[in-house]
C-alpha cells in the first residue's frame, strides 16, 4: 500500500480549565490516502472539531496538543520526544510555527469551516478575501490572483462570478457564502481539504446540491477531504473510509459499505438507528438514550457503557483498545468493542448491567417506543 | 452616489433638530430669573432708561413674537445682538470658536492616537501585563473629572517643572506681529502647540480612556471571530490578521463613542477653558450666563448643538463608509 497523505498516531488534545483537565482528543490515530474522502462522525462533543484544529496546529488556548505524531507528506506537524532529563520536548524535525503558516496552513491543508454566515469578513468583498488568500498561498501576484478567484467561483456555481466578485459577504445567501469557502480552499490548491461540518448550518436541498458539487470536484481535483459530521447520510452519501468517535475516542474504524452494512460497534449501530434510512423501513426512529459525558472525567472500562443497550459488567472494568475485526482478505476494520470474540474477556460469561439505554431511570419512558422493525 | 445623496438627506433631517434647539433654548434662556437690563444698568437705573433699552433689544414685545422674530432672523443667519457686550452674536462667537474647536480636535487627536494602539495592543496581549496597564490607565482616566486633571497638570508641568505654560491659548493662524516672542509664522505655530499641549491632554484623557475601552472589547471580539480563524487557517501573517482582518469590522463601534464623545468634549471644553484661562466658546457661554445676556445664551447653545449635531452626520457618514452592510435607506 502506498504512504498515507496524511498519518495521526495516538493525538492527544487537552484543554486545560479551571474544573480540571478536558481530554476532548485522547489518542485517535488514522490515515488519509491521496484521493479520499475520510470521514470523522460523532455527536457534538466528541472532540471531532479540536481533532481537526490540532493538525493545522490552531487549537486555542486553554488547548494544547500534549501527545502523539501528525505526519503530513513526510514531515512532522507534529511529534515529540523525550530529552536526557526525561521531559517532552518537540522534536527537531517538528515544523515551527512559521512553517506551518507558510507551507502548510491553506497551501497544503486547508479547511472550509462550519458557520458560512460568521466565517468571511463582513467589512471585505468576497472577492478580494478569495484574492488575499490564492496570493499567499500560491504566489501570485494580484491580477492573476483576482482571475483565479474568479475562475474558482464560477467553478463553484456562483452566476455571474466577475459581478459578485466585488459584493460583501451579506449580499449572499447561506448556501452561496459556503461555496464560496470552498472556492477558498480548492483554490489554494492544497493535497487536503478539511471540511468541518460544511453542511450542518443549510437546509437540505442546499446541502444535497454541496455535497454533489464537492463530489465532482474532489474528482476532477483529486484532493483528499476529512469530511467532519454528526451526520450519518452525509458519511453514506460522500466518504470512502469512516471514522466514528465517541467521547475523544475512535471507537470504529472501517470502508463506508462495510460500516453501514457490517455495523461493529453499539455506539456506530445506535448513530444509524437514530436516524432515517431509505433502506429499512422503521416504526419510530430510535434516539441515543442519555448524553455524553463529560471529557473531564469519562467513564471508566468502554466510555459508552453508560448508554449502551449491550453493557455487561466487564465493560464497566475493561478499556477497549481499536482492534480489527475483519476477516481475511477484507479491508480493514476495526472497531473498540469487547462484545467481539477477539476481545476474550469474557464479555459472553458478564452480567447485563442496567444503562440509560436498557432501563434504569429512563426505562418508563422508553419502553413503549424500543420495539423497531 | 448614495453616499453623497445619504449626505444630504442627513443634513436635510438636521433641520427639525436644529429647530428643537432654538425652540427650547429660548425658552429655557427667557425663563432664568432676573432681568438682563437691570444687571447691565446697576441697582438703580431711571425708569425711562430701562425702557429705552428694554424697546432697544426688542424685549418689550410678547414672548411669542420674539420668538418667531428670533426664528426667522436666526434662518438667515443673524443670532443678534448681545445685550451686554452690545456686539453682534455671530461675530463674538465667529472669533471664539475656531479656539474650542482646535482645543476640542486636538484634544480628539490626542486620544485617538494613543487610544487605537493602546486598545489593540490591550485586546492582544489579553490578560497580560500591557493589558492590566492599560486597563488601569483607562480606568484613571474615566473616573477623573477634566478640570481635576487639568489643575493637576498645571501645578506638576507648569508650576514644579515649569515646561508647559499654565495659562491662555496661542492660535496657531495668528499673525507674528501680535504674538510676542515670535517673529516667523513658524514660531506662532510652534508657540500654540506649547500652550495647547496640556488643555489637549486634560480635555483628552476621558475620551482616551473611553476609545481604549471600547477598542479593546471590540477587538478581543474581533479577534476571536470566526473569520480570523479562518484568515489563521490559511496562514495568514498574524500581524496582518490584527491589523486588517480583525482591525476592520473592530472598529464599528469605537467610530460610535467617538461620535457620542463629542458631546461630553463640549461640556469639558467649558471647565477646561476655564481651568486654563482660555478664551473660547465655554468661557463665552458662562459669562453670558452669569449676565443673562438672551441672544448670547441662545447663539452659543445653538453652535453648540449644531457642533454635536454635525458630529452625529460625519459619525453616521464614517459607519456607512466602513461597514458595507449600513445600507443608506435608498435600496
Amino acid at each position: 500500500m502506498t504512504e498515507p497523505l496524511l498519518s495521526v498516531r495516538d493525538l492527544k488534545t487537552q484543554f486545560f480549565t479551571e474544573d480540571g483537565t478536558v481530554r476532548a482528543v485522547d489518542g485517535i490515530s488514522f490515515d488519509v490516502y491521496e484521493g479520499e474522502i475520510v470521514g470523522l462522525v460523532g455527536e457534538s462533543g466528541a472532540g471531532k472539531s479540536v481533532a481537526t484544529s490540532s493538525i493545522l496546529r490552531l487549537v486555542d488556548s486553554p488547548g494544547e496538543i500534549v501527545g502523539g505524531e501528525i505526519e503530513f507528506k513526510g514531515e512532522t506537524i507534529f511529534g515529540l520526544e523525550e530529552d536526557d532529563a526525561g521531559e517532552l520536548r518537540p522534536r527537531d524535525e517538528m515544523l515551527s510555527e512559521s512553517e506551518m503558516r507558510e507551507r502548510i496552513r491553506g497551501r497544503e491543508i486547508a479547511i472550509i469551516f462550519q458557520d458560512p454566515m460568521e466565517s468571511l469578513n463582513p467589512v471585505f468583498t468576497v472577492g478580494g478575501q478569495l484574492r488575499e488568500f490564492i496570493e499567499i498561498n500560491r504566489d501570485l501576484g494580484a491580477d492573476e490572483a483576482k482571475e483565479e478567484a474568479i475562475d474558482m467561483l464560477r467553478e463553484v456555481g456562483i452566476p455571474a462570478p466577475e459581478s459578485r466578485y466585488d459584493e460583501y459577504p451579506h449580499q449572499f445567501s447561506g448556501g452561496m457564502r459556503q461555496r464560496v469557502l470552498i472556492a477558498m480552499a480548492l483554490a489554494c490548491e492544497p493535497d487536503l481539504i478539511i471540511a468541518d461540518e460544511p453542511t450542518t448550518a443549510l437546509d437540505v436541498t442546499v446541502e444535497g446540491e454541496i455535497l454533489e458539487m464537492v463530489t465532482e470536484l474532489q474528482e476532477k481535483y483529486d484532493t483528499s477531504f476529512i469530511w467532519v459530521t454528526h451526520d450519518m447520510s452525509v458519511v453514506a452519501e460522500i466518504c470512502d473510509r469512516v471514522n466514528v468517535m465517541y467521547l475523544g475516542e475512535i471507537i470504529e474504524q472501517a470502508e463506508v459499505d462495510d460500516l453501514f452494512y457490517d455495523t461493529k460497534h453499539p455506539y456506530t449501530s445506535a448513530l444509524l438507528d437514530s436516524m432515517p434510512r431509505p433502506d429499512r423501513t422503521v416504526d419510530e426512529l430510535r434516539p441515543i438514550q442519555g448524553v455524553m459525558p463529560e471529557a473531564i472525567n469519562p467513564p471508566a472500562g468502554c466510555r459508552f457503557h453508560s448508554r449502551c443497550p449491550e453493557a455487561r459488567e466487564v465493560c464497566r472494568e475493561v478499556h477497549p483498545e481499536l482492534r480489527d475485526l475483519s476477516e481475511e482478505g477484507e479491508p480493514v476494520h476495526t472497531a473498540a468493542c469487547v462484545k467481539h470474540d477477539a476481545f476474550d474477556v469474557g464479555y459472553d460469561e458478564s452480567r447485563s448491567i442496567e444503562t440509560q439505554a436498557t432501563g434504569g431511570f429512563s426505562a418508563g419512558l422508553t419502553e413503549t417506543g424500543g420495539e423497531a422493525e | 452616489m448614495s453616499l453623497l445623496r445619504y449626505t444630504l438627506r442627513r443634513f436635510a433631517q438636521a433641520i427639525p433638530v436644529l429647530i428643537g434647539i432654538v425652540t427650547i433654548t429660548f425658552f429655557l434662556a427667557n425663563q432664568i430669573p432676573g432681568d438682563p437690563v437691570e444687571i447691565m444698568l446697576g441697582p438703580t437705573p431711571g425708569q425711562e432708561q430701562v425702557e429705552a433699552i428694554r424697546a432697544q433689544y426688542g424685549l418689550d414685545r410678547p414672548l411669542y413674537q420674539r420668538y418667531l422674530s428670533y426664528l426667522t432672523s436666526v434662518a438667515t443667519g443673524d443670532l443678534g445682538l448681545s445685550i451686554y457686550y452690545d456686539r453682534p452674536v455671530l461675530e463674538m462667537i465667529m472669533l471664539r470658536l475656531p479656539v474650542t474647536l482646535l482645543l476640542m480636535l486636538s484634544a480628539f487627536a490626542f486620544a485617538i492616537v494613543t487610544a487605537i494602539p493602546l486598545g489593540v495592543i490591550s485586546a492582544k496581549r489579553r490578560n497580560e501585563p500591557a493589558d492590566h496597564i492599560s486597563r488601569i490607565i483607562s480606568l484613571i482616566g474615566v473616573s477623573t473629572p477634566s478640570f481635576w486633571i487639568g489643575l493637576v497638570l498645571i501645578i506638576v508641568f507648569a508650576f514644579y517643572l515649569g515646561w508647559f505654560p499654565a495659562r491662555g491659548l496661542v492660535l496657531p493662524w495668528a499673525d507674528p506681529t501680535d504674538v510676542r516672542g515670535a517673529a516667523t509664522q513658524i514660531e506662532v505655530i510652534r508657540q500654540s502647540a506649547h500652550h495647547l499641549f496640556l488643555p489637549m491632554i486634560g480635555l483628552g484623557t476621558l475620551q482616551m480612556a473611553q476609545i481604549t475601552r471600547i477598542e479593546r472589547s471590540s477587538m478581543v471580539d474581533s479577534l476571536q471571530g470566526e473569520y480570523v480563524k479562518l484568515a489563521r487557517a490559511y496562514g495568514v501573517p498574524e500581524s496582518t490578521i490584527v491589523r486588517k482582518h480583525a482591525f476592520q469590522v473592530a472598529q464599528l463601534p469605537v467610530i460610535t463613542i467617538i461620535g457620542l464623545g463629542l458631546s461630553t468634549a463640549l461640556g469639558g471644553a467649558v471647565l477646561t477653558e476655564t481651568v486654563f484661562g482660555i478664551q473660547g466658546m465655554g468661557r463665552l457661554i458662562i459669562t453670558a450666563i452669569q449676565n443673562q445676556d438672551y441672544q448670547l445664551i441662545m447663539g452659543t447653545t445653538l453652535v453648540f448643538g449644531f457642533v454635536y449635531v454635525i458630529g452625529v452626520i460625519i459619525t453616521d457618514i464614517m459607519y456607512g463608509y466602513l461597514d458595507p452592510r449600513v445600507t443608506y435607506g435608498d435600496e
